[in-house]
């Protein structure tokens, strides 16, 4: 769904790849780290310029050093998300307590299911981290916090008593015996 | 409209909740007629089940019963019928009782002196009757009719060598007391009806009364003696032969009287009994006899009086299946006009045997009457002219065997036609087309059920019919409605709908022995289409050991045309194996006291899956008397081998009872999940038997019951508990892998209960076979014994189809009534101190005392008298047992000890449910389309 505010600037051609994910559209011009929805905000209140005019002064292209290390620092971020994550995980899992019902198992389901759904989209995240120089020691991280995270939701689900872990849980299913020997009788008539 | 139709659809299949109760009196001994009224609608029974009841002689119905002691104790003696009083002497002269009949209240109860009883009747005096005399074996005592208080009592004269018979009274204000002297002479000693004093005392000879004059008939000279209390004469002896008359040969002559009102003479007219199918109405006219009339065929007679006028009322045999019942006059023997009354004999009934006679006066002052006729299978039946017959009651049911309860077939058109394919078919092509065909008229009757059910569901429920007959008979869709299968003490079988309690069929067995054993066995069910389903009958005669076999149709019951095999032996026990022959029957297997067994069916094919199958086939016998208990083996020759005996001695101890568990036991669950989420495997061994033993001394410090648990194949005890001072009667059920029995302890003077339950430990040693050959490990044994507040008749545990529904166990108390008791409550491993994991378990703390809750009942306030069995069955329905409780009563119902999980509520609301859904349904529907419209504008924008 095209936003109105995005028709005009709809010829532009959007950035591919990893900027795509977190903005819908951006002009080529504007490079940089600047938010998309300003820069959109400027496009509609300037539409007098002519395209490609831009009152900020146009900056220096050329590639730095501490760009660089700015990709790196996101990168990192995006890597350790899960693991930061653990913390708060950890003190939800205390407060919810042991007892079944329906908000520890709400809890417990969202935990298991965001782990489970970046490891799902971990081809996405790796062209996410595309960019950077420590590409597979971030992808390693960011695998390593996703499984830390469902480890947890496990060991919540067992500590909840979830798990058919125990001979119980497949008590049900033992078939009766089959008896070997036909027997009868009684006191004599 | 159509969710309405659909909704009632539903409701139909829903189970409502359904218990019956009939009420029985058991075998008639003495019956009145209420002639205090002529409008009375009254007859009054006494039973040889101790019962006293009045019953309604337009229905048949109980106004009112009062069930007493079961044995001698509650014994009734003698029934004196006076206006409104009934006096009834009970246990053997023990009591003397007055009921007041309109409503069945007792007036006074007296406590006699110690004596067995003789005779009693009650003694008139100027014109009035306020006394009753009873005789007893020592002495004559009279009572007060108003209260019961003792007027006198005397002592008889010479009562050790005088057997003092019957007393009498004239309305004279004279007590006559008869006795006799064996070979020797009679004594009649004559009391004042003021004081007691003995007016006068004859010592002459024998037993009958008629116009103060005694009466008697003398088999072994043939003649009739005649004395006059008056004048005490010498006897006159008047031979049979005088009056042209013969004694059938072997045949004991009698004599029956009337004595219409007690404040007046008896009739001069009476009955001679000269042989089976003889009678004659004599008159004595100035001594002199006269023959009236011979009534030759005549297997009944009955004295009635209705007012001033005495009429006799003989049934004579008119075919086979119908006896004609005519009145006379007394005075005259002359017939009545119109007054033939036919009885229909029931050809699956027996003989009549009792006649009573309730006569009254008409408009235009002639007679009119009915009958009371009681046949040899303990029916009553009553008849008016010209033989209708008002009503039926099955008095044979007040004393049930043994029961079994069998699967309605399909549709009563499958049942119908199952004795077309009951023959065998040879051939693979016809047994096809005998297959298919039989599949076409299964699903045409099929279908027509559904269309009779959707019709009827358009119909008001009230105008449904309900009746049930052997037509219409078809399994419900739950299985909730059974045929049960009665067999009584008398020989009769029923076929009683369980649903309704209505007697389909019923088949009297003639020649049944009076202390026979019975064992019923369903064959085949009616699983097996074409093949007709077929019960087995064991009947046993314990005198001689012979036993018979009788084979039927448990759905229509009739006899099957499969001849029995005839029994030369007698029989020790029968054992149903789980094989079948060609035609879907069971095989039962019959061991003779030569340790012989013998098949029946006994075709080629079940003789050789019985060689194949003999080394896993073993029975076990117990005999009380010996105390043994012997466990034997199959050979291929049909012979046995013993291989274990286990001797109890008789001196100390007796087996009292050997229970099993029940063959179609299901048991769902192998183990139980303790706290800590491990299991706790159940040993549920299927040839385990419980041995109840009593001892036999009594003594309060000493008697002890006993209980051992037994392997039946290897004769390994497992367990064995002994209860000292405690005796019996010791009830026992056993179950899954629990035993539950209750006994009396003598110490604590209370009931007690006592739970074993076993179990295999926390590893399973087999979890795909059970051979008690190869399990080495003995189970753990947990046992706990409770107190419980009321001693118990019987004892039964529910039966449910998978075993997935908690038990509980159905109790039936001498009060009547039956609780149902969550076996959760009698568990050993109830902890005496309450820990995390006991509380995980759901285990309730022990607490000593059994507490019965009066919301256990399952009859509510329909009490089952004298419970003598109960027996559960499981329906369709997985949460639902059925449950028929018999005695003096039967009772039937239904228990969920589970609750209904597999069943929507009655309240159910099907039509917000369904409207919510529609609603649901049409607004996504409608949702969905605006959606597509607004997406659309929005596109055009």
């Amino acid at each position: 769904m095209a936003s109105p505010g995005g028709q005009g600037a709809g010829a532009l051609s959007t950035r591919g790849g990893s900027a795509a994910r977190r903005m819908k559209w951006a002009l080529e011009l504007s490079l940089g780290n600047t938010r998309s929805r300003s820069e959109r905000q400027g496009g509609q209140g300037d539409v007098i310029y002519p395209i490609g005019y831009s009152e900020k002064p146009v900056p220096d292209t050329s590639i730095q050093e501490t760009d660089k290390n700015l990709v790196e620092k996101r990168c990192w971020d995006v890597a350790l998300g899960p693991l930061k994550q653990i913390p708060m995980n950890l003190f939800i899992m205390y407060m919810s307590g042991n007892t079944i019902s329906i908000f520890p198992i709400m809890m417990v389901c969202m935990m298991a299911w965001r782990p489970i759904q970046a490891l799902m989209s971990m081809s996405a995240t790796f062209k996410l981290l595309e960019s950077s120089s420590q590409q597979w020691l971030q992808g390693l991280v960011y695998l390593i916090g996703n499984l830390l995270g469902s480890a947890l939701a496990i060991y919540k689900c067992q500590s909840m008593g979830l798990l058919p872990t125990h001979s119980s849980d497949w008590l049900a299913f033992i078939e009766p015996p089959q008896r070997m020997e036909i027997m009868g009788g009684g006191m004599v008539l | 409209k159509l969710a309405l139709i659909i909704n009632d659809l539903i409701a139909r299949t829903f189970p409502c909740r359904s218990n019956r109760r009939q009420q029985y009196v058991g075998k008639v001994r003495f019956s009145h007629f209420d002639t205090h009224l002529q409008s009375s609608k009254k007859v009054l029974l006494a039973t040889e089940k101790n019962v006293f009841a009045a019953l309604n002689t337009r229905t048949g119905e109980l106004f009112w019963r009062h069930v007493d002691r079961t044995g001698p104790e509650g014994n009734i003696d003698a029934l004196l019928l006076h206006g409104q009083d009934a006096v009834l002497v009970i246990g053997n002269g023990r009591l003397l009782r007055s009921w007041e009949i309109n409503v069945g209240g007792l007036n006074w109860e007296i406590v006699l002196d110690s004596g067995s009883f003789q005779s009693a009747c009650l003694v008139g005096y100027q014109g009035t009757v306020k006394h009753v005399a009873v005789l007893k074996k020592a002495s004559i005592s009279l009572h007060y009719l108003s209260n019961g208080h003792q007027k006198w009592v005397e002592n008889l004269p010479e009562s050790e060598t005088v057997d003092y018979q019957a007393v009498y009274s004239g309305g004279n204000g004279d007590v006559y007391a008869l006795g006799v002297v064996p070979h020797s002479h009679i004594t009649v000693v004559s009391y004042n009806v003021e004081d007691g004093e003995i007016n006068k005392q004859v010592i002459l000879i024998f037993h009958l009364i008629a116009k103060e004059m005694l009466a008697c008939v003398d088999s072994s000279t043939a003649s009739l003696y005649m004395l006059d209390l008056h004048v005490q004469s010498q006897m006159t002896q008047i031979p049979l032969q005088s009056l042209g008359l013969e004694v059938d040969p072997g045949f004991q002559p009698a004599l029956v009287s009337t004595q219409p009102n007690p404040a007046r003479p008896p009739l001069s007219e009476f009955f001679l009994q000269l042989g089976p199918e003889q009678h004659l109405l004599l008159q004595l006219n100035n001594g002199q006899i006269v023959v009236l009339r011979d009534f030759k065929p005549a297997i009944l007679v009955s004295f009635a009086t209705t007012g001033e006028k005495t009429v006799v009322a003989v049934m004579s045999p008119k075919n086979k299946t119908a006896c004609s019942v005519n009145l006379f006059s007394a005075e005259s023997g002359r017939r009545l006009l119109d007054t033939t009354l036919i009885f229909n004999m029931d050809p699956n009934g027996g003989k009549p045997e009792k006649l009573y006679v309730q006569t009254f006066l008409k408009k235009d002052d002639s007679v009119g009457y009915r009958v009371m006729v009681q046949t040899e299978d303990q029916t009553l039946t009553l008849i008016q002219q010209p033989g209708r017959v008002m009503w039926t009651r099955e008095e044979a049911l007040s004393d049930v065997v043994t029961m079994e309860m069998v699967d309605l077939p399909l549709t009563g058109t499958q049942a119908e036609l199952e004795g077309e394919f009951g023959k065998k078919a040879d051939g693979l092509m016809s047994m096809v087309l005998k297959r298919l065909s039989s599949q076409l008229i299964l699903l045409q009757a099929w279908i027509s059920h559904l269309w009779k059910l959707f019709y009827d569901a358009r119909k008001p429920r009230s105008l449904v019919k309900n009746d049930v007959t052997i037509e219409n008979l078809s399994r419900d869709e739950f299985n909730l409605q059974k045929m049960m299968i009665m067999v009584t003490a008398s020989g009769k079988l029923f076929g009683i709908d369980s649903k309704t309690g209505s007697i389909l069929w019923k088949h009297y067995l003639d020649n049944i022995p009076s202390n026979a054993a019975f064992k019923l066995m369903v064959q085949r069910t009616t699983a097996h289409f074409p093949h007709p389903p077929q019960c087995t009958l064991l009947i046993k005669d314990k005198d001689t050991g012979l036993a018979t076999l009788h084979v039927f149709n448990p759905i229509f019951g009739k006899k099957s045309h499969i001849t029995p095999p005839t029994l030369p032996q007698p029989i020790l026990q029968s054992l149903i194996l789980p094989l079948m022959d060609q035609d879907y029957a069971k095989v039962l297997l019959l061991i003779d006291d030569q340790y012989k067994v013998s098949a029946f069916p006994s075709t080629k094919n079940v003789l050789q899956q019985l060689q194949e199958m003999a080394s896993s086939i073993f029975f076990y016998l117990v005999d009380s008397s010996q105390g043994r208990l012997c466990g034997y083996r199959l050979r291929t020759d049909l012979s046995t081998e013993l291989i274990w005996e286990v001797i109890i001695p008789t001196e100390v101890q007796r087996i009292v009872s050997v229970k099993g568990k029940r063959p179609n036991e299901h048991v769902h669950s192998q183990g139980r999940v303790m706290g800590d989420r491990s299991v706790l495997y159940k040993y549920l061994n299927p040839n385990l038997l419980a041995v109840v033993t009593e001892s036999t001394d009594l003594h309060q410090e000493r008697s002890f019951i006993g209980i051992l648990l037994i392997d039946g194949v290897t004769g390994r005890i497992f367990h064995e508990a002994v209860q000292r001072k405690a005796r019996g009667p010791v009830h026992v059920v056993h179950s899954e892998n629990w035993v539950v029995y209750e006994y009396w302890s003598t110490k604590s003077r209370r009931n007690e209960f006592s739970v074993i339950e076993l179990y295999e430990g926390m590893e399973l040693y087999n979890s795909s076979v059970f051979s008690s050959l190869d399990r080495p490990h003995a189970p753990q044994v947990l046992q706990q014994s409770y107190i419980f507040p009321s001693s118990i008749s019987t004892m039964e545990a529910t039966l449910t189809e998978k075993g997935i529904t908690s038990r509980h166990l159905l109790i039936g108390l001498p009060s009547g009534g039956i609780l149902s008791l969550p076996k959760m409550f009698l568990d050993p491993r109830r902890p005496e101190i309450v820990s995390e994991q006991s509380r995980e378990e759901n285990l309730i703390p022990y607490s000593p005392e059994l507490l019965i809750r009066t919301e256990w009942f399952i009859n509510y306030n329909q009490t089952v008298s004298r419970v003598r069995g109960i027996y559960t069955a499981p329906s369709g329905l997985e949460s639902t047992c059925l449950v028929v409780a018999y005695g003096l009563d039967i009772y039937q119902t239904r228990v969920y000890p589970s609750k209904q999980f597999d069943v929507l509520k009655d309240d159910y609301d099907y039509m917000l449910i369904s409207s919510v859904l529609f609603a649901l349904f049409f607004a996504t529907m409608i949702s969905k389309r605006l959606a597509e419209v607004k997406l659309l504008n929005r596109a055009w924008r």
